[in-house]
């Protein structure tokens, strides 16, 4: 197990290192000096040329992705070239709203899920079943900042529970946060909940088929207790892939609901900073993200061991 | 006294009857064995008993249960009856295990189910029924996980699980058939002596009329849902008064009828010092991995024509053997040569080669396609001639070999899932005789198949071989199988090939004492000759 986990760990790092490279190559083929940029079409060449060495950029290639790697580890992040603020403080802000409303949107979608999944597989063909699978339907096929609007005027128009949108700030306390983050969370949680639940249901149809199955009724245990005891866990490793998945989805892309919702959050920042040649702030955010997604699939990874004794070996 | 009386059964699947007025009892400490192919109905009647049948199921009739109608009894009731009073082994040991659950957890739920006990008393009887059934907890401790166990150790473990809280009823269903033969004589006898020392009725199901011969006090033979013979073991294998009891019995005996040699002298395979490694993962992160030695030094030839079997239990090689000679393997000692040409691994063999060794596999239902025709299907090795036959040539080739494996023209523009298992077999032997292969591997190709069906495509083999002068690797651990049509027999274990010789020299008068301990292992039909 320790071994399992060590390999995983080794392989995460890899991953990021590969990661890094890629994403500064990129970057740097990308056509547009942020400099030029920022002073404006009608800026003199030499004012261009002394904000791009004020900036670093006209240092060799390799020292400036050891610079920006060794600053990350650091925990410094550089400068943003357009808001002349540090990078850090920019990602820091902003996480503090995408991170929770990613986690929010997520236990929505499992709480919703799992059991949706388990009646509908437990009563395979019965109006239950049938019922939830046509609702799932519906879930993954409605547009989900469409979906966000009819929670807003229904919510917040109509009823007025929730404001339209915007958000507080966590100092005012974590109540108003998360009551602003809900209807952007449901709305994401969605889809989410209605892939969830197929994967679930589907897994669990399987697992219901297997021949320990029989052996446990064999036993004398319940359909319940089967269930409970057997089944689940079994049919848990598809659904833990596909929440490793959703989460890091939830985290970068909502950026549709973020924008509906007036929130400001990564998806949003990195979508700025892309359209202001802001590179740097690209830089670190897509980093950011990939070591969320590594982070969370090495956590996947983990949790497949925790449930299969089989994979432990590997 | 009758423990289990079964009267008038009748059960229907959404309205389809499958069984008809099925009887039988058995008394305690006694072992009834119930018979039948596939299909006649015979673990649906194990299964009406545990009342764990399959959704839209109806039975009508009785089930008497020391004296309580079981079909009257409620989900809740029949649920505190399985596992306590009557405990059920199953066929496929591999899969019949919670592979996320040690087998100490599994064995020691049965006992908390049913009984007022701490998880600490559970484990404690879970690890004294392990010992009970010959897995010494030293070696198997509790926490072992199913997949690190054998095939034969996991259905001791699936017995442990029934048995744990010692049920006056055992129903086990086809409890061997899965396992090698001599894993196979060690579950028998371990069932035997469970049943004496605990004086525990025995229901015993099967489609092996030598397992049931051996152990069985009394017999019922199933057909279509149907009794059609019954009675005391000895009795029915002495009168054989039932025309289906007869012909059970003799398919399960059948020889081929196979023409004089007609091997000739010109060698086709030969196999010489082949070793085959695999890579094991790596113990530390950074040490070597270390490699099992799969196949080691195996050298043998096979002549034009000739028949040879290969036999050995599960893991010892065969089919790695196999897959070298087809080119699936990469060998890192030794060589092998078809028609003097040197067999090389995966894309690097050349088609002339290929086209000279074809395949018949064990499971005629995974070994398709199931969304091409026939006519595709047993056309595809095709691609490795020069110059394919097209059109009419095409249709007129793939109808010439579906006759000679005994099918009729009309099969060719039918799908796979039209076909019963012996015919799927045929097709797949259609498939692999549609080019003229001087060799066929067969491995395992008949394991899968009733016995009757399997008698006729013994007999299909033998006269295909006989009339293309053919040559099969025939690899079986069913050694009667082996023994009724082959000429030459290899004998392999832990990779190697420990004894060789004319089959009949072998079988009769085996020199290694592995060969004698899988002969002795072989049930025996009473009467009939050996093996």
């Amino acid at each position: 197990m320790i071994r399992y986990v060590l390999k995983r760990l080794l392989s995460l790092i890899a991953t990021l290192v590969v990661a890094s490279v890629v994403i500064f190559v990129a970057i740097e083929v990308v056509p547009g000096d942020p400099a030029s940029y920022m002073l404006g079409l009608n800026a003199a060449p030499d004012t261009v040329q002394a904000l791009r060495d004020e900036l670093g950029l006209n240092a060799s290639k390799v020292t400036r992705y050891v610079n920006w790697v060794s600053g990350m580890l650091s925990g410094d992040f550089g400068t943003s070239y357009t808001y002349r603020t540090p990078v850090s403080e920019m990602i820091t802000e902003r996480i503090g709203i995408s991170g929770p409303l990613a986690i929010y949107a997520l236990l929505l979608s499992t709480l919703i899920a799992f059991p949706a999944g388990i009646i509908a597989a437990t009563r395979r063909g019965s109006v239950a079943d049938v019922s939830i699978m046509g609702a799932t339907q519906l879930g993954v096929a409605i547009p989900n900042f469409w979906f966000a609007m009819l929670l807003v005027l229904f919510f917040s128009i109509q009823l007025r529970w929730f404001s339209a949108g915007g958000f507080p700030g966590w100092d005012q306390g974590l109540l108003a946060g998360l009551k602003a983050l809900t209807l952007p969370a449901v709305a994401l949680a969605l889809p989410q909940a209605s892939i969830l639940a197929r994967v679930m249901r589907s897994s669990l149809l399987d697992t219901l088929g297997e021949d320990f199955i029989r052996t446990a009724r064999a036993k004398g245990l319940t359909t319940r207790q089967t269930l409970w005891r057997h089944a689940l866990r079994n049919a848990l490793i598809p659904v833990l892939t596909i929440i490793g998945l959703q989460f890091s989805f939830l985290l970068a892309g909502a950026i549709i609901i973020e924008n509906v919702f007036f929130l400001p959050g990564l998806g949003r920042l990195i979508f700025q900073a892309i359209s202001q040649r802001d590179l740097i702030v690209v830089e670190s955010v897509v980093m950011l993200l990939v070591f969320a997604v590594v982070l969370v699939t090495f956590l996947v990874d983990v949790a497949y061991a925790v449930v299969d004794p089989r994979l432990r070996a590997r | 006294m009758t423990l289990l009386k079964v009267e008038n059964l009748q059960l229907s699947i959404y309205d389809n009857p499958v069984l008809h007025d099925i009887d039988f009892q058995v008394d305690a400490g006694q072992t009834l064995g119930i018979i039948g192919e596939s299909g006649s109905g015979k673990s649906l009647s194990a299964l009406s008993v545990m009342q764990l049948l399959p959704k839209g199921s109806k039975a009508t009739g009785s089930i008497l249960f020391d004296g309580e109608e079981l079909l009257d009894k409620t989900e809740a009731q029949m649920c505190s009856l399985r596992g306590d009073d009557i405990g059920m082994v199953f066929q496929e040991p591999m899969t019949a295990l919670n592979p996320v659950q040690t087998i100490g957890e599994q064995v020691a739920e049965t006992v908390f189910i049913h009984q007022q006990v701490g998880r600490k008393a559970a484990l404690e009887i879970a690890a004294q029924t392990l010992e009970h059934v010959e897995l010494p907890n030293s070696e198997f401790p509790l926490s072992r996980y199913p997949h690190e166990l054998s095939g034969g150790q996991r259905q001791r473990v699936v017995i442990a699980m029934a048995i744990a809280l010692r049920p006056r009823l055992l129903i086990a269903d086809e409890p061997t058939t899965a396992l090698d033969v001599t894993t196979q004589a060690q579950i028998l006898a371990l069932l035997k002596r469970l049943t004496s020392e605990h004086n525990m009725a025995l229901l015993l199901i099967t489609h092996d009329l030598g397992v049931v011969a051996d152990i069985a006090d009394h017999m019922v033979i199933l057909r279509h849902g149907t009794v059609v013979d019954s009675g005391e073991t000895g009795t029915i294998f002495k009168a054989l008064r039932h025309p289906y009891t007869k012909a059970l019995y003799e398919a399960s005996g059948h020889v081929p009828e196979r023409s004089v040699k007609h091997m000739l002298p010109e060698v086709l395979l030969d196999v010489n010092a082949v070793s085959r490694d695999y890579r094991l993962p790596r113990s530390g992160l950074f040490s070597r991995p270390d490699s099992f030695r799969a196949v080691d030094q195996v050298s043998f030839v096979i002549h034009r024509g000739e028949n040879v079997g290969l036999v050995g239990e599960s893991g010892c090689g065969k089919s790695t053997l196999a897959r070298a000679i087809l080119g699936l393997e990469k060998l890192q000692e030794g060589s092998i040569t078809i028609n003097g040409e040197q067999v090389l691994a995966d894309m690097q063999m050349p088609a002339s080669l290929r086209r000279q060794v074809q395949v018949v596999f064990q499971d005629p239902y995974g070994s398709f396609n199931p969304r091409h025709k026939v006519k595709r299907l047993v056309g595809e090795p095709f691609y490795l001639l020069d110059s394919p036959p097209a059109g009419a040539d095409y249709d007129m080739a793939v109808t010439e070999v579906l006759e000679s494996v005994g099918l009729a023209a009309s099969d060719a523009d039918k799908y796979i899932h039209e076909f019963s298992g012996g015919q799927r077999q045929r097709i797949a032997i259609a498939r692999a005789l549609i080019i003229k292969p001087g060799l066929i591997v067969l491995d395992e190709p008949v394991s899968a198949l009733d016995v009757s069906i399997r008698a006729q495509i013994l007999d299909l083999l033998a006269a295909l071989s006989a009339q293309f002068d053919l040559s099969y690797l025939f690899i079986s651990h069913d050694l009667t199988v082996v023994r009724s049509v082959t000429d030459r027999v290899l004998v392999m274990k832990d990779g190697r090939i420990v004894e060789q010789g004319d089959t009949e020299d072998v079988f009769s008068n085996p020199q290694h004492a592995y060969t004698n301990n899988l002969l002795d292992s072989v049930p025996v039909l009473p009467g009939a000759d050996n093996p």
